[in-house]
Formats: structure tokens, C-alpha cells, sequence
């Protein structure tokens, strides 16, 4: 099952998608089974409580290629703030005078149940499901100082995340699921889960060696070769195979901000 | 590991702000994998399963299934934000704060900054915060307050205001301008350059004095 959460008429509504919604466009309320048409909502982010965001970085061997980075041995992880979270058919923004930002087209695998010590054998079993996030970065301010640094990579709204959130065993099998990026209808980045260095059974019993993993808590699993500059007034689409596509609208710093600009 | 009903959303904390620990780097900074020394602030989230209390025992660390062979403790002052500060400007950060308390930062030592350290920053109940919250209106100007921390009774540490290289309104200026904060956000701004090296069962005590401490124990 898919389940996504709506905002409707300013308030938060948890939804189903069903099957028929690429023919009817409508959500189901899980509440009272309301059809609710999607022209109505605005899209939140799917986790209703989010917990610690991981993102990987450098983790396809094919983007580690592109960046002219050796593939590490040891995973790059870095976490996100939740004020960068937004949902499907959201603004993203660009900063004022930066020369490069990018999006990255990534899997999530959100954790269901509390876990420390987890085994990769086990590790499926803490897994609730999956979401397609954008991970966007802007090169301009990286520093080699925890690398990369939270003004990189936890800046408002720059990690949409969406549409909905779909149960583990709909999925199946994570290991060779098409990753791309469309930009303005261009394909931009095409590749493959299969390209993972640190799959998600192994990053799972990775941070919980460190750390107790909790239901809420993100782990977003890097992304594949295709780097574009992002301008305001493009729309992004990052779509993962059998999960999902995420649609992002590119505006201006001053146009996301309005009259806090 | 234990609830903390200070923070709320987000502990930010601000690593090299102790002004003579990053004169001492500025050769270190110069080298690989720095390269240059840093033009905005070090800033790294302790998460979650992190936040801990007044009082608590704090779990020695286990890596790679062993205990840790070395932690050690940095105590910072810390901002508790009251409203929403989205894009404020140094002059104005100070009204956004709701009170401030202070931060125990447990951790694996600190060898490298150059990635963001999972491993030894985001250990189970590694950031007690507390004990009270003082309300902002009782601090006059945090410049001048000054943070000391003992080991079973030694002091080891003191971390003055005063030697801050970025002082708490424009951090809180900056990190806004990076993520819209919320009430209950919270900012750790100046830990000690040279943490303090803690041993099982140690008790370490942190002290702005006539204003608040917090008090954890290490665990065996």
C-alpha cells in the first residue's frame, strides 16, 4: 500500500493512493474513505514524525566516478535537519550568487522498528518501506570541514521527499531498480540500485552498531552519475522504479522566502 | 537513553569556535584534507537518540563490538530558541532566544573534521541537556557568561564567552539565514577546543556559575 499525507483545506490529511490514481487522480482518506481529487491537496513529506535523516554520499560507483572520488570503504553518511523536508509538487529554492546546485535522485528506506545491533540478515524486518527523495546540494559552499557541511546540505526545503511512502513487500526486491532524473523533460541522470556501494541491509546493521535506529528515522541511499545546475523556474522529476515519482519546482531564494526574503 | 523535554526538532552544535584552538589549527588547516581553514562555522547535529538529561548515566561507548577504548566530554553553553527565526540579522538574533542551558557533548575523541562524524558523535544518550532552562531575560549579554566542567570534583575545562571566534547572536544569525529554527531548537555554541578525556564511572559536572549545571555519570 502507498501511503502519502495531504494537506486539505489546512489540515493534514493521512491518505492511500491506490492503483487507480494515475487514471483518477484521486486520494482515499484513511480517516472515512473520502475520495479526495489531488488538484485539492498540497503534498507533505509521508513520514508524519520524521527522525534522524542519514543521506549517503558517494555511494553509487558510478557517481563516485563522475565526482573523480576513489568508491570509499567506508560509508560516507551525513545527516539532514528536518526543516529541509517538503513534499511532492513543492517550491525548492536556489541561494542568491551560486554557481552550481544539483539534484540528487535517491531511494529512502524508512525504518519501522526500534533496533540496535541489527544484523544484516535481519535488517529487512526494521524496514517499513520506501520514498524517492531529492537530495539537492550546492557545491558552492562545500568545505572540507565534516564534509558535507550542514550548509550544504540542510538548507530549507532542499529535500523534497514523496509522493507517499510504499510498504516494503510492494516492492520486493531494492537491487536493480531504475534512478532517474528528468529536468524540464530531459532525462538527466539514468541509472541503477544496482550500482549501490553500501546496500541497505548492510547501512542498517552499519548505523546500528553505532546508534539505536528508531520508526521515523531515514535513510537515504545516495545517488547515481548525472550532475546539472538547477535554475529557477525548472521542475525536477526524481523517479525510482516501482516506488515513485517526485516532482520539484525550482524558484528563487527571494521567491521562497516572500516577505522573510 | 532518555527523553529530553528541552529539545525539541533539532540539537545543532558549533564545533573549532574556541578561538585558541583554532589559532593552534591554523597551521593543521592549511594541510590535507583541509587545505584551507574554515570561513564559516563547523556546525554538526547531535540527533535524536542522542539527547539525554540532567542526571543521567551516560552509556560508555561500544565500537566494533568493544568497549571504546578512549571518550571524552565538551560542555557548551546553549541557545534554546523561543519563536521562529527564519533570516535574522546578528542584531536582532538575541530576541528569538527563549532561555539558555547547557549541552554535555559525550564522544569518541575528536581526530578528524573532515567528515561528518557519525561514529563518534551520535552515540545512545551522548548530549544531556540541562538542567533548567534560564529564562533569556535573565541573561543580560551571553558574551559574558563562561562555562566550567569537572571531573570527579577536578576542573578541567573552562570555556569563556569571551573567547568565542563567533559569538551566539551571529551564530544564530547565520545558522537561520541556513535553516528556519523553530522554538524548542537548540544551539550549542562553544565547546572547549581541548575536550576533556572521561573514564568509566567518572562524573562530570558542568557549572555557569549562579546560573545553571548539569550533573551525568558515565557508565561502566
Amino acid at each position: 500500500m502507498k501511503h502519502a499525507r495531504v494537506l486539505l483545506n489546512g489540515s493534514e490529511l493521512d491518505v492511500t493512493v491506490e492503483d487507480s490514481f494515475s487514471e483518477t487522480g484521486q486520494l482515499k482518506s484513511k480517516a472515512d474513505g473520502q475520495l479526495i481529487n489531488e488538484a485539492d491537496v498540497t503534498w507533505l513529506s509521508p513520514i508524519a514524525e520524521p527522525g534522524t535523516i542519514f543521506a549517503l554520499g558517494l555511494n553509487y560507483a558510478d557517481h563516485a566516478r563522475e565526482l573523480a572520488f576513489e568508491p570509499p570503504k567506508e560509508p560516507l553518511v551525513f545527516l539532514k535537519g528536518t526543516n529541509t523536508l517538503t513534499g511532492n509538487k513543492q517550491n525548492a529554492y536556489r541561494p542568491d550568487n551560486i554557481a552550481f546546485q544539483h539534484y540528487e535522485c535517491e531511494l529512502v528506506a524508512v525504518i519501522g522498528k526500534e533496533g540496535k545491533n541489527i544484523s544484516r540478515e535481519d535488517a529487512m524486518d526494521y524496514i517499513a518501506g520506501y520514498t524517492v527523495c531529492n537530495d539537492f546540494a550546492i557545491r558552492d559552499y562545500l568545505e572540507n570541514y565534516y564534509r558535507p557541511n550542514l550548509r550544504v546540505k540542510s538548507r530549507d526545503s532542499l529535500l523534497p521527499i514523496g509522493p507517499w511512502l510504499i510498504d516494503k513487500d510492494d516492492v520486493g526486491d531494492i537491487s536493480d531498480l531504475k534512478v532517474t532524473t528528468h529536468v524540464n523533460g530531459e532525462l538527466t541522470q539514468d541509472g541503477t540500485t544496482a550500482d549501490i556501494i553500501f546496500d541497505v541491509p548492510f547501512l542498517v546493521e552499519y548505523l546500528s552498531k553505532i546508534m539505536t535506529l528508531k520508526p521515523g528515522d531515514m535513510i537515504a541511499t545516495g545517488t547515481p552519475e548525472g550532475l546539472k545546475d538547477m535554475q529557477p523556474g525548472d521542475t525536477v522529476v526524481c523517479e525510482i522504479e516501482k516506488i515513485g515519482a517526485l516532482t520539484t519546482y525550482i524558484v528563487s531564494e527571494e521567491a521562497f522566502y516572500g516577505d522573510k526574503y | 537513553m532518555t527523553n529530553n523535554p528541552i529539545v525539541k526538532g533539532k540539537l545543532v552544535c558549533v564545533a573549532l569556535n574556541d578561538s585558541d584552538q583554532f589559532e593552534a589549527m591554523q597551521a593543521e588547516f592549511g594541510e590535507a584534507p583541509y587545505k584551507s581553514a574554515p570561513t564559516q562555522p563547523v556546525l554538526y547535529f547531535k540527533p535524536h537518540n542522542t539527547w539525554s538529561t540532567e542526571g543521567a548515566e551516560v552509556e560508555w561507548a561500544v565500537t566494533e563490538g568493544q568497549p571504546a577504548e578512549e571518550m571524552v566530554v565538551g560542555a557548551s553553553l546553549a541557545v534554546v530558541i523561543g519563536k521562529e527565526c527564519c533570516r535574522v540579522s546578528p542584531e536582532e538574533a538575541l530576541a528569538y532566544v527563549g532561555g539558555y542551558t547547557l549541552v554535555h557533548d559525550f564522544s569518541l575523541p575528536e581526530k578528524s573534521y573532515y567528515r561528518p562524524d557519525i561514529k563518534g558523535k551520535c552515540l545512545d544518550g551522548s548530549a544531556p541537556i540541562g538542567g533548567a532552562v534560564v529564562p533569556a531575560s535573565d541573561i543580560a549579554d551571553p558574551q559574558t557568561l563562561s562555562v566550567i566542567t569537572k571531573v570527579n570534583g577536578d576542573v578541567v575545562n573552562e570555556m569563556p564567552m569571551s573567547r568565542t571566534v563567533r559569538g551566539v547572536a551571529e551564530l544564530i544569525s547565520t545558522i537561520s539565514y541556513i535553516m528556519t529554527l523553530q522554538p524548542g531548537e537548540v544551539i550549542a555554541v562553544a565547546f572547549p577546543g581541548q575536550r576533556a578525556a572521561v573514564a568509566k564511572g567518572d562524573k562530570v559536572t558542568s557549572e555557569i556559575v549562579g546560573v545553571v549545571s548539569l550533573n551525568n555519570q558515565l557508565g561502566q
